[in-house]
């Protein structure tokens, strides 16, 4: 694991997040939109302007990497860099979750 | 020109996107479908049925490649691409039933969007800065070419009070959308 100097992207924005989570594997921009309303359960749509600008920042970041194109579709995947952000945010939603569930019946 | 085309020239504020991109609606609504965009303001329509496209506007600059990537990305989800105005990607989409198509899905990104605008007004508003003092503005009248010069250094700092008002503008507007 490499040392921690992610914490600064912290807390990613929810769209952000979804990309990261699809970017597992390499995959191009079309796929990454359908698979984040798919796994967020509709309950996130990306569209393209949004997606192009945050891929552009996170290769800028270090945090994803193109590898592979074919037909102008380029494909990326995380970096190291990239997951040990991804885990980061995990944990913190982590520990929102399970505050909210802790308090969830009071409600 | 031929009877079915028009050109119109308007001017939108960078802070004005969302107006534009209602009027560019509208104007398919009533059957002119913009079919082309070019400096300085240039609108070109193109007659057709009436159809209720809505446009779409990124400020976007790129090399050739990546542009070609990024078209096919807007293309893959239905996105037709009409042209660039000086960084600004014109995009339109039909209407089917439902909410509007949008190609920003969060206040973020449309933040980062006036914001990689600002850096360009920036540069020229610094540039600017530099020249008018360089070669100042007096009253006394010690050479001939006196008039052009004041004239131009009254016309620099025009400018200059150009670039400040959108570079306000732009902050004010990004404020804005932070609120939300």
């Amino acid at each position: 694991m490499l040392r921690d100097d992610t914490n600064r992207y912290l807390p990613l924005t929810e769209s952000t997040y979804y990309m990261m989570l699809t970017l597992i594997e390499p995959l191009h921009g079309y796929a990454v939109m359908k698979k984040v309303e798919e796994i967020s359960k509709g309950t996130v749509k990306v569209g393209p302007g949004t997606l192009y600008g945050a891929f552009t920042l996170l290769e800028k970041e270090g945090l994803i990497v193109k590898v592979k194109e074919e037909d102008r579709r380029k494909s990326y995947v995380l970096t190291p860099k990239g997951k040990n952000l991804l885990m980061n945010q995990i944990k913190r939603l982590e520990i929102m979750t399970q505050k909210g569930l802790s308090v969830i019946d009071a409600l | 020109m031929a009877e079915d085309t028009i050109r119109k020239i308007k001017w939108f504020w960078a802070w004005q996107d969302e107006q534009e991109e209602a009027w560019l609606r509208s104007m398919s609504q009533k059957g002119w479908h913009l079919s082309s965009v070019g400096l300085p303001c240039i609108y070109r329509f193109r007659a057709g049925e009436p159809r209720d496209y809505v446009y779409r506007l990124d400020y976007q600059t790129f090399s050739r490649k990546s542009k070609q990537e990024y078209q096919q990305l807007f293309r893959d989800v239905g996105w037709e691409y009409i042209g660039e105005m000086s960084a600004w990607q014109y995009f339109r989409k039909e209407v089917k039933e439902g909410e509007p198509p949008e190609i920003f899905t969060d206040v973020e990104s449309k933040i980062a969007k006036y914001k990689r605008i600002l850096p360009f007004l920036w540069f020229f508003w610094i540039i600017l800065i530099a020249v008018i003092p360089a070669r100042g503005i007096s009253i006394d009248n010690p050479y001939p070419w006196w008039g052009v010069i004041q004239a131009t250094q009254v016309f620099t700092l025009l400018i200059w009070l150009f670039f400040t008002y959108v570079i306000i503008k732009l902050t004010l507007r990004i404020r804005q959308l932070r609120r939300l």
